[in-house]
């Protein structure tokens, strides 16, 4: 583990450059300590402070070149002090490393990095930081420069990136800033345009997406957090509320053949920047529809199929072909697609339920599902799936949720969702929790099925034991414990697990393809790059992290598209400077949920307008209604813009 | 309501108030710099900032929400500090040119640096600004000027919603750039920069701020009649100004108004009368002229009758110079036989909108359209035709409020980009379009039935009516879907208010009445009539084409919608003279030159040879007129026709009221005097009858005024105080009695196919005379096509070529311009350009006529 020779991250001075040893573990810094394989980080300069792991590193240099790239490449003008102050800034820097500087001029750089403090946003203003403690940590540094003792040295590079707290936890990294204050200004497309440049489905992750994001928002620390999500609907529901078409242009051919195999979020998203880059795509997707997990796993009130619909025309307008009702490992092997393109992505999705472990479910009794996912999809594609009057869906996730409420569409009277933790417990968004328990969905908290009850190979009933919650697992939540003899039956016409997905690997098994796979059943890949062993194939999405969010198959479906572009163009796989600082800043964590924000507060998080529960859950119709345009103006107004650029030195 | 204390004041403000605006009203000063009232706020310089309790840190007034309980503070040292150090910034390279920067003497950045005390510039970097924008028309940007505090972006894009500018750059170097396609012209970007970063080159060094004199008149391009200020140096217009706030239009102007003044003192300025002697135009003086005309009235009388005599009036001329005109004609003279151009438009949209629902003019106010939940254009580029409605548009449907914007027409305008539901609909489909939306309004009862009940007279035979459309076969007329078709109906039907605006696309066709008048149904059924907001809005081009009408310039009505024949008695008792019986229109007086039966024409402020319909055969007609009085300002081939020319004046030059397409009346000041030798139009009429009466005085302006008080029963109430802008008057309310309404069961046509050729107003040029004003002429010089691309690959045209326009025998020779955003099957050319002759193609009073095109 490296030494820190001095920190001033987070406001807390270690300085060990006349002795001292302090590792950055254990000032909880998660620096990397190598710059992919290109060399040892030996400083890193940001929006916190500096940390410097060599003592050799220049930091008058450091900081001059930092103020350079703030102000040149990254600074948006929008605000006097920052346009002006930072290029003040830059130039008093670059005339002290030039041997030009003059005391004077260190008073100047301490005033202006003061003033910068009332920039309009967070970017140009903590830039300010880490140069004020330069000037005041190193001063004698300053002065050797401006006495003419000291001559530059620079690193051998410096790379550097924007983030914001908010892009940081977004697993596709949005530029989520910017196309706010887009829709501040009500600059619609303009704002789309820029979501699309991370993400081709914004009208699924405006509805659909957890937020990771929002955990992230500074905004949460004055108020509430901003309304992120539904900014991207608004974005995206003007297009098509207009009559608009997009924009996007593909690059020319380039004559490369890519096949992309599952039309979920992963597979539509590798598509799409693959396609705009000029490559041939072609997507297989075992189902007749495109969208994977979200068109058969998510319900229509709450990603309505038309939108999605349109999404994935929007791809195929860009050259990109569909072809549905084939599955890879039954109507093709992955040996022929490699054999026939010059790149394969494998998109493929968590699609087998998780057994519950409970006595009689492998009997394949009536009444018996094989899990939630499998009763979604049926009743999404209309496979003529009967719901009875009393079910039961066991688990506390997204899935199950939506089973219950589903259950209550297709004729439930009563629908009971049994989990054998409690309500705080659930993995479940809160508010689908809220809604539905709006649609008079029943809860049986600490329960858990031991047994299926069943007369004529029919389930009639599940019993149950009851549960108490005791000491905190792994995941940090309260382990349930069976309460012993406490089992009794609950009658119902239906169980349905929903207690989680693994991906359905099958297609590997036909063949040594040489792909490594975890034991969770997810395929490997390497170094952020999203290749499997097999060159030249790549994977992402749920088949490769296991279950988890429309959003992170959406990052890994445009992250590996990026990189087999550079694998289809130049025959080389790597990350670029912008990957690789994305993927140190994500490791190093930007949010910092202890700083104080210093401004008035006090406005409250915009909602969407929402269909009342017992209208609703009648019918498929979508439950939240478009924010209108004047509203999302005021939510994006709470946004305060986190900007901020960090940059290494390599050595 | 929010309750805060600044500097020690409480305050009350609504919620969703800023510090600033508590401030303004709690009488506390804030300095600012970026802050613009009409848009939103920006917050790029920083220098309002102010201290709230419980903050750590400032925060800028302008864009901060007050909160319940907030204590406010504005100024402390802290405070000062960093607003003397913003400035400090902003002055860092700024260029030491104040004496030779348009902005001198009217500079915001002069005026904080002398409000914060800034005197030094303990900054310094290198100067990175971009180098000055010269490129762009009419306007040049000076980068290392700017402070970029982004008003003029901010005007653009929610003012006037042409998104044009945007930053361009990052860091010192960024500056403000233009997306010329998108550009209008408008110059208020130019008004809303607070520096001389934007200057205007049509008035960029010929005056300094200080030396102008202001005189407070109305624009009168168009017929929405901004109120600006006309600024003069040496009896000379410099340039014309408008102040926010203050004005209905905000101090927002088009092209027409910020830059369109140039032809007021053109060398093409008609500065003299003059008389045809010889067979060649010599200078005469007035009373020479005067008498030319007078003698050749009354010779032309005594030997043919007064119905031998015509004339044609101008909605360019004010209210009392159209009343003028047509006492002189029928009091005077004795002859019924004129008309004007409103003939071919306006008047058509009068008739049916008076006698369907007793509407004269629009039915609210302009400013209602800005409130409207729902505003659907038909038929009208009302950016072109009366910019000042699409800012209420832009306010109603995109920078202010959610209002819903259906903008149909048969080809793609400037809103159609911001319409959320367009419907290009087939030329000649309009019926079938507009009966489609009220059926279905109707259909799924999102009309008042129980109000309509009470106000319409046929309500039964409306809904019988309506209940016969058919919805599908209306979409396959106007080439739409029928969902596209129902939302817009929907958006209309739950509106609270709609706003129905329609123009000279469909009130200038062939089949007008028949349009207008589904309309007029539409605005009884969608409830656009009432409320407190929305209105049904006819939009036609010209500036005072309302007050022509109401002043009775044409020969079915006396003053004040009075009909002719039923009210003759009255003005002959009160003009004491016998009225002639009846009188021809412009058809008729047309007709009556070729037959040779009229051998007089009086051309007051009007050019038949560029903007009426059939512009070849009034050429032919002016040329075999006996007699050819021209009154204009501006030399045009009129003058080569004409046996007089009487020198007129423009709006600059002259007193006067003129009435809005929105009833408002308001009065033009006199800001220089007349050029030359010309006169005020309306002097020239009353010294022309006065001569016919035998009376010695001419009246004066307060004399007419009193007159149409007293026999114009819509002016009854209207007080005309003279120029400036507090002065404007309505006429009265529309308010709508039980039964007043009437529905017209019209039926549509089929629309009709190939290619067809539309003339119309460009956006950037106004009537007959902005082709004199450099302004505009140097973003467009000359008559050309728009030309979709596949229509032009199919005759081998390319953008730029010079095409042949043909319809039957004649035919037009302009430049294409080629490009797959225009409409296929439409051939769009502006009328404005004489030497074009657009007019000329067109073989009756319609703008459309199915034409052929080729490679000249």
């Amino acid at each position: 583990m490296s030494q820190v020779v001095f920190s001033s991250w987070g406001r807390e001075v270690v300085d060990n450059r006349q002795g001292g040893e302090t590792d950055l573990a254990s000032i909880n810094l998660k620096l990397a300590e190598s710059y992919l394989d290109q060399g040892k980080v030996s400083a890193f300069i940001g929006w916190d402070g500096i940390i410097l792991l060599d003592r050799e590193t220049d930091v008058v240099a450091l900081a001059a070149e930092y103020m350079k790239r703030v102000q040149e490449k990254h600074c948006c003008a929008k605000c006097s002090p920052g346009k002006r102050g930072t290029r003040v800034l830059q130039d008093a820097l670059a005339r002290i490393v030039n041997g030009e500087g003059k005391e004077q001029d260190l008073a100047s750089i301490e005033s202006v990095a003061t003033l910068l403090d009332n920039c309009k946003c967070t970017l140009c203003m903590t830039s300010a930081i880490p140069v004020f403690d330069a000037v005041k940590h190193f001063r004698n540094d300053f002065v050797a420069y401006i006495n003419g003792e000291k001559k530059p040295k620079t690193a051998k590079f410096y790379k550097d990136r924007v983030t914001a707290p908010c892009i940081d936890r977004c697993p596709a990294h949005i530029d989520i800033p910017t196309y706010i204050e887009e829709i501040k200004e009500r600059r619609h497309d303009e704002s789309l345009a820029t979501i699309r440049d991370y993400m081709p489905i914004p009208a699924v992750c405006g509805r659909v997406c957890p937020h990771p994001c929002e955990t992230g928002c500074r905004r949460a620390l004055v108020d509430e957090p901003v309304s992120i999500m539904v900014m991207k609907r608004v974005a995206s529901d003007h297009e098509w509320l207009h009559h608009k078409q997009p924009p996007m242009v593909p690059k020319p051919p380039t004559g490369k053949n890519v096949v992309v195999v599952g039309a979920g979020p992963a597979g539509l998203t590798c598509a799409y920047y693959l396609a705009l880059e000029g490559h041939k795509v072609k997507i297989i997707e075992m189902l007749e529809e495109p969208g994977g997990t979200v068109a058969v796993g998510i319900p229509d009130y709450r990603m309505p199929r038309p939108l999605l619909r349109r999404e994935a025309e929007i791809i195929e307008a860009l050259g990109v072909e569909i072809e549905y009702g084939v599955k890879l490992g039954q109507d093709v092997s992955l040996r022929e697609l490699k054999e026939n393109y010059d790149a394969v992505f494998l998109g493929t999705g968590a699609f087998k339920s998780k057994p519950m472990g409970v006595e009689g479910e492998d009997q394949g009794y009536d009444g018996f599902s094989e899990g939630g996912i499998h009763y979604l999809r049926a009743v999404a594609l209309g496979q003529g799936m009967v719901t009875p009057k009393r079910v039961i869906v066991v688990g506390g996730g997204n899935t199950a949720i939506d089973c219950v409420r589903v259950a209550l569409r297709e004729g439930a009277e009563d629908s009971i969702l049994v989990y054998r933790r409690t309500r705080a417990e659930m993995p479940a968004e809160s508010y689908e929790v809220d809604d539905a328990e709006e649609e008079n969905v029943q809860f049986e908290f600490l329960r858990n099925p031991t047994k299926l009850i069943v007369e004529n190979n029919k389930v009639v009933g599940v019993e149950v034991i009851k549960m108490e919650l005791g000491e905190p697992d792994e995941s940090g939540r309260r382990r349930p414990q069976e309460v012993p003899g406490s089992e009794y039956v609950i009658d119902c016409d239906m169980v349905i697990p929903a207690i989680g997905q693994d991906p359905d690997l099958s297609y590997l098994e036909d063949g040594d393809y040489g792909i490594e796979q975890t034991r969770w059943n997810s395929i490997v890949t390497h170094g952020g790059t999203m290749m499997t062993d097999n060159e030249g194939v790549f994977a992402g999405g749920d088949c490769e992290y296991g279950a988890m969010t429309v959003v992170l198959a959406v990052g890994h479906g445009r992250r590996a598209a990026r990189v087999m572009n550079r694998y289809l163009t130049e025959g080389k796989v790597y990350l670029d400077a912008d990957d690789a600082m994305e993927d140190m800043f994500n490791r190093f964590g930007v949010f910092d949920k202890n700083e104080v924000i210093g401004i008035s507060g006090g406005l409250h998080r915009e909602h969407q307008p929402k269909i009342d529960g017992a209208e609703r859950a009648t019918n498929y119709e979508e439950i939240e209604l478009a924010m209108p345009e004047s509203q999302a103006v005021r939510e994006a107004e709470r946004c305060l813009r986190c900007y901020r650029v960090g940059m290494v030195a390599v050595d | 309501m929010i309750n805060l204390k600044i500097d020690g004041n409480q305050v009350q403000i609504g919620s969703g108030a800023t510090i600033l605006m508590a401030a303004e009203k709690a009488d506390v000063k804030i300095p600012t710099l970026c802050y613009l009232k009409k848009v939103s706020p920006t917050g790029a310089c920083r220098i309002c900032v102010v201290e709230i309790e419980g903050a750590d840190k400032p925060m800028t007034a302008c864009n901060t929400q007050a909160t319940e309980g907030m204590v406010v503070t504005t100024q402390t040292e802290k405070l000062a500090a960093i607003r003397k150090q913003i400035v400090e910034l902003l002055l860092v390279n700024h260029p030491l040119d104040c004496p030779v920067c348009d902005a001198g003497g009217e500079c915001d950045l002069q005026n904080i640096c002398y409000d914060l005390d800034v005197a030094t510039q303990p900054f310094m970097a290198e100067d990175v600004n971009a180098g000055v924008i010269d490129k762009w028309p009419l306007i040049q940007q000076v980068p290392n000027r700017c402070v970029m505090c982004e008003k003029c972006v901010k005007v653009c894009h929610e003012t006037v919603g042409s998104s044009a500018l945007f930053i361009s750059e990052r860091g010192d170097k960024a500056f403000i750039d233009k997306d010329l396609s998108l550009c209008e012209f408008c110059g208020n970007c130019v008004s809303a920069c607070p520096t001389g970063t934007m200057i205007s080159k049509t008035f960029k060094f010929k005056a300094r701020p200080w030396e102008l004199t202001k005189t407070s008149s109305v624009c009168t391009y168009c017929a929405a009649q901004c109120q600006v200020d006309i600024n003069v140096k040496n009896k000379q217009v410099y340039r014309v100004t408008s102040k926010d706030d203050v004005t209905v239009n905000d101090g927002n102007l088009c092209i027409g108004g910020y830059f369109g003044y140039g032809y007021i003192n053109s060398e093409k300025r008609l500065t003299s009368p003059q008389v045809k002697s010889g067979g060649q135009m010599q200078k005469a003086d007035w009373s020479e002229a005067l008498s030319t005309v007078v003698d050749k009235i009354k010779a032309i009388r005594d030997e043919s009758g007064a119905s031998a005599l015509a004339g044609l009036s101008s909605p360019r001329l004010t209210n009392e110079e159209n009343y003028l005109f047509q006492k002189l004609f029928r009091a005077g003279i004795g002859s019924n036989n004129i008309d004007s151009e409103a003939r071919f438009g306006a008047l058509r949209v009068q008739k049916i909108l008076n006698d369907k629902l007793g509407l004269k003019g629009a039915s609210h106010s302009i400013s209602h359209i800005g409130k409207a939940d729902a505003v659907l254009v038909v038929g009208s580029d009302v950016t072109a035709e009366a910019p000042a409605l699409d800012w209420q548009i832009e306010a109603a449907c995109r920078s202010k409020r959610d209002g819903k914007l259906i903008v149909a027409n048969m080809r793609p305008v400037k809103l159609t980009r911001h319409a959320n539901t367009p419907l290009e609909y087939k030329p000649g489909s309009e019926v079938a379009l507009v009966n489609a939306l009220s059926k279905l309004i109707l259909e799924k009862g999102q009309a008042d039935e129980a109000q309509l009940k009470d106000l319409v007279a046929n309500f039964d035979e409306m809904k019988a009516h309506l209940e016969k459309v058919d919805v599908k076969a209306a979409a396959e007329s106007c080439g739409l879907s029928v969902d596209l078709l129902e939302e817009a109906a929907g958006y209309l039907g739950a509106a609270g208010s709609v706003a129905l605006i329609f123009g000279g696309d469909i009130c200038k066709s062939k089949n007008a009445e028949q349009s207008i008048a589904a309309i007029a149904n539409l605005a009884i059924v969608s409830g656009a009539l009432s409320g407190e907001a929305g209105g049904l809005f006819p939009v036609d081009e010209k500036g005072n084409s309302q007050g022509l009408i109401e002043m009775g310039a044409y020969p079915e009505m006396l003053p004040g919608y009075q009909d002719y024949a039923a009210n003759k008695a009255t003005f002959e008792k009160a003009w004491r003279a016998t009225l002639p019986a009846d009188g021809k229109d412009a058809l008729g007086i047309l007709e009556g030159i070729e037959k040779g039966e009229i051998k007089f024409l009086y051309l007051a402020a009007t050019n038949p040879l560029v903007s009426f319909p059939m512009s070849n055969r009034w050429r032919q007609a002016l040329e075999k007129v006996e007699f050819l009085v021209v009154q204009d300002i501006l030399s045009s081939d009129l003058v080569a026709l004409a046996d007089v020319v009487l020198p007129g004046a423009s709006f600059a030059e002259k007193t006067g009221s003129v009435t809005a397409l929105d009833n408002r009346v308001s009065c033009l000041s006199k800001a220089i005097p007349c050029v030359g030798d010309a006169r005020e139009d309306w002097e020239v009429f009353g010294e022309i009858y006065m001569r016919l009466v035998g009376k010695s005085d001419c009246p004066d302006s307060d004399l007419i005024l009193q007159e149409i008080r007293e026999l114009v029963p819509v002016y009854e109430g209207v007080c005309f105080a003279g120029g400036g802008h507090g002065q404007i008057c309505l006429k009265s309310n529309f308010e709508i009695k039980p039964g007043q309404l009437q529905y017209t069961a019209v039926d549509a046509a089929p629309a009709e196919e190939g290619l067809q050729l539309l003339s119309g107003k460009s956006m950037f040029h106004f009537g007959t005379t902005s082709t004199f004003a450099d302004g505009p002429l140097s973003v467009v010089d000359a008559g050309y096509v728009e030309i979709n691309s596949d229509d032009a690959a199919a005759v081998s045209i390319k953008d730029g070529d010079r095409v042949k326009v043909s319809v039957g025998d004649a035919s037009v020779t302009v430049v294409a311009r080629v490009d797959d955003c225009y409409r296929q099957g439409i051939l769009f050319a502006p009328y404005h350009f004489a030497d074009a002759n657009i007019q000329g193609l067109m073989p009756g009073v319609q703008n459309r006529v199915a034409a052929t095109l080729s490679k000249a």
